[in-house]
């Protein structure tokens, strides 16, 4: 144990007549010889140290000094000591040391209660402490009351005021209360001790109302409830609204890439006219997805080929009526679907609203769209630039080569043509077609599903991209009146380029199974490209494209197979107006 | 421009009736006369300001310049007050007459004009004096001339016989002040603060006491 000197604790003044040094003794007393701690005292003015008058009247380490040696403004200086040794000592005068003892009496009153009788108001009483000669006003003191509820921890506090009575309004009346008091001179710092407790309970004097327990507090849960489900039903009743303006102003539309001028409604609704009018109408794309050299390795149109016309086949027919049809722009009518766009310089914006819905952010759609806008580009080339030949054709020799091939391959269409199943009689057209590269059409808008997954695409306009087609392999005498324009043709102009030791006929035979490639007859032919050729030039690799259907995302779009084709580093390398995933997936972000 | 207006007005009207504490009696008026009991008030007032003051300003400056200077350690000074006789504890207080213990105040009041003045100024040049002493320094000079003059009101009206104007103790320790020692510079600032402080107290408990045994017949 440490070795605690004698200590004065504390001197105190109750009512600033008299005033009490308090010590503590240590543990000295035990450790040592027991000696006697005196206290001495010394006024200011005096020059010797006097002896507690008594050490009695305030208990035990205590020495007490009466009015008759209490001198209020006079500094006064203590000592504890025994004998010889002063182990500590304190200066002060009384009026600092000015600590009031507890009010007393304390009482309260009830004032009035509220109309439901669930609180109430009282008045609490107290009288100033006996010691405090307050009416003679030598000492001025202020109170500060404390309640609290019984079974609460945190007492509430009053303001000090100098009066001896103060209101609690709005008490429980269900509940207990309890209230203490303590005072402190005026000018002081310091409280004194506090009062004893006073208990307010309300049902000792009848007032007491149990059953009315309940507290009317703020319905917190009730307001959050009904506010989420204000908001819920504002926030459906906006986007259920009919007003576009309110919808736009709370739910302003994700912009998406669409296409101008396409109303999708059209391509559900299989308006294959309109759709191909207006598909031909938009070059935007044009320029984007296709570079002027892949045109040159692949393109080679010839749009008024009559020959073309003369194919005997059901698609042939139907789509060239389809064409013929399509080839409306003065026919267009004033609707969304755009088509009358065509006639005008400006393309206007087409509803996106309902694009909205159609878009996904799959790739398919993506791809959709960017095959739709290919084609166009396609159609919009072909149609615009009907016998104007693309500037930018730079490599003629493997075109004419591609004509050749394709002159050969034109004899081979026709008796592959027949052996096409019957469910795809669009086979024919479009090997046909794809022979023909002079007179090649590009599919606008998917016209049918045949139950095999294939697509139908009806012809649109002539596009650019046919005729590009067309002058690479001129030698196609077929009229296109497709406008879709497949890969099989440019692959046959590309595969005969590449593989012109290759027995192109096999090739040409792999293509003229279908118009339309199968992922597997793509493959296939594709397998074989890439096999004999070692690097096929990166132009004359056929692109890989989506061939078949594979998803039906009906009515939003399809999702076509891509083929296992390498795709050139070329930003893009476009036969058709199909694009594969991963060159779109590389040409857009 | 209207609220201020509005307020203005509204202002008015409260003061006219009666919101604010007393009404007010200009100077050298005659038909104006204050009671005693509101002079006794009013004195009242301004002593326990004045108190709290000094009080106040004493316990910054110990908090900001004399901790672990032993101000307190050192014998404590006397006050330029002390030849000054007054009551020491309460049966002195109720003894005394009370036109004596006017007088007295009135002296002790008297000797604070001039320290009062000088602690004002000097607690200026005091390097880093916080703001709040510094403004408190000023207004206890104030406050104190108007609790004189009050008090000297107080005393034309109960005293029956001529005013003694001599109780007065001179006040010499402006050189302690002014001292180019900073430690013993601060000491004698801190004297004088607690002088004061004590002075305050004093006269705030005669005048209560006063006020008590002249107006509510010792019964507050």
């Amino acid at each position: 144990d440490l070795l605690q000197w004698p200590q004065i604790s504390k001197c105190r003044s109750p009512e600033m007549e008299t005033f009490s040094c308090y010590w503590t003794a240590g543990n000295f007393y035990n450790l040592t010889v027991p000696r006697i701690l005196q206290l001495l005292y010394k006024k200011s003015n005096e020059e010797d140290w006097k002896e507690c008058p008594d050490y009695i009247t305030s208990g035990q380490n205590s020495c007490y000094f009466n009015a008759s040696y209490t001198s209020v403004w006079t500094p006064y200086c203590v000592q504890l000591a025994s004998k010889n040794e002063v182990y500590d000592k304190k200066c002060f005068s009384v009026d600092e040391i000015v600590l009031p003892d507890p009010p007393v009496h304390l009482n309260w009153t009830l004032l009035n209660t509220s109309q439901t009788g669930i609180h109430g108001d009282i008045q609490v009483r107290w009288d100033p402490p006996p010691t405090a000669d307050v009416r003679k006003g030598w000492i001025t003191l202020e109170y500060e009351l404390q309640y609290k509820e019984v079974n609460e921890t945190k007492w509430k506090e009053l303001k000090p005021r100098l009066s001896t009575m103060v209101p609690l309004y709005s008490l429980k009346t269900a509940r207990d209360y309890e209230i203490r008091i303590r005072s402190r001179q005026r000018t002081s710092e310091k409280f004194g001790e506090f009062s004893e407790i006073l208990y307010v309970s309300f049902s000792q004097i009848g007032i007491g109302c149990d059953h009315c327990a309940e507290e009317v507090e703020f319905p917190w849960f009730l307001v959050v409830v009904f506010g989420v489900c204000g908001l819920a039903v504002t926030v459906i009743s906006i986007m259920l609204s009919k007003q576009p303006r309110l919808k736009m102003l709370i739910f302003p539309p994700v912009p998406v890439p669409k296409i101008k001028g396409i109303d999708p409604d059209l391509l559900k609704k299989g308006k294959l006219d309109e759709v191909n009018s207006i598909l031909a109408c938009h070059d935007n794309y044009k320029t984007q997805l296709y570079s002027d050299d892949l045109w040159v390795e692949f393109i080679e149109l010839d749009i008024e080929d009559p020959d073309e016309k003369n194919r005997a086949s059901d698609t042939d027919r139907l789509l060239s009526e389809e064409d013929l049809k399509s080839h409306g722009c003065l026919g267009a009518k004033d609707d969304d679907s755009g088509r009358a766009s065509c006639c005008e310089p400006d393309i206007p914006e087409t509803d996106f609203s309902a694009s909205d819905t159609c878009d996904a952010t799959s790739d398919s759609d993506q791809f959709k769209k960017a095959t739709e806008k290919e084609e166009e580009d396609l159609l919009c080339l072909d149609r615009q630039d009907n016998d104007e030949s693309l500037p930018s054709l730079a490599n003629t020799d493997p075109q004419r080569r591609h004509r050749n091939t394709q002159s050969e391959n034109s004899h081979l269409w026709a008796p592959f043509g027949d052996s096409v199943e019957s469910p795809r009689p669009s086979v024919h057209t479009q090997i046909s077609n794809q022979n023909s590269l002079t007179s090649t059409d590009f599919y606008a808008q998917v016209s049918d599903i045949t139950p095999a997954g294939r697509v139908v695409l009806s012809p649109g306009q002539k596009s650019k991209l046919g005729r590009a087609q067309r002058e690479d392999c001129t030698e196609q005498n077929f009229t296109m009146d497709n406008t879709y324009f497949c890969e099989a043709d440019v692959k046959k102009c590309i595969a005969v380029t590449s593989h012109e030791e290759n027995e192109p006929h096999v090739q040409e035979q792999s293509y003229n199974e279908d118009g339309y490639f199968t992922t597997e007859s793509l493959t296939t032919t594709v397998a074989s490209l890439g096999a004999s050729t070692a690097a096929p030039p990166s132009s004359e690799t056929p692109v890989a494209d989506y061939t078949s259907i594979h998803i039906v995302h009906s009515p939003q779009g399809l999702v076509l197979n891509a083929t296992a084709l390498p795709v050139p580093d070329k930003e893009f390398n476009v036969s058709c107006g199909y694009v594969s995933t991963d060159q779109l997936n590389k040409i857009m972000p | 421009g209207l609220l201020l207006v509005a307020l203005l007005v509204s202002h008015m009207l409260l003061t006219k009736e009666g919101v604010t504490s007393l009404p007010i009696c200009p100077n050298g008026s005659v038909n104006c006369q204050l009671s005693l009991e509101e002079l006794f008030d009013r004195a009242v007032k301004l002593s326990h300001y004045i108190h709290f003051l000094s009080s106040e300003m004493f316990n910054e400056f110990d908090e900001r310049y004399a901790q672990g200077r032993g101000f307190i350690a050192k014998a404590v000074n006397s006050c330029h007050t002390a030849s000054l006789t007054t009551p020491e504890d309460k049966e002195q207080a109720q003894q005394i007459h009370h036109e004596d213990l006017l007088n007295l105040i009135l002296g002790v009041l008297r000797s604070w004009n001039d320290p009062l003045i000088h602690l004002a100024s000097e607690v200026q040049r005091i390097k880093e004096a916080p703001e709040t002493i510094l403004w408190k320094a000023v207004e206890i000079e104030e406050q104190n001339k108007r609790l004189l003059e009050g008090m000297e009101k107080i005393v034309g009206r109960v005293h029956s016989g001529e005013v003694e104007n001599d109780i007065y103790t001179p006040w010499e320790g402006l050189p302690s002040l002014q001292l180019a020692d900073e430690d013993s510079r601060l000491f004698a600032f801190y004297n004088l603060l607690h002088c004061l402080r004590r002075d305050s107290h004093k006269i705030d408990n005669y005048l209560k006491v006063l006020k008590c045994r002249l107006i509510h017949d010792n019964n507050c």
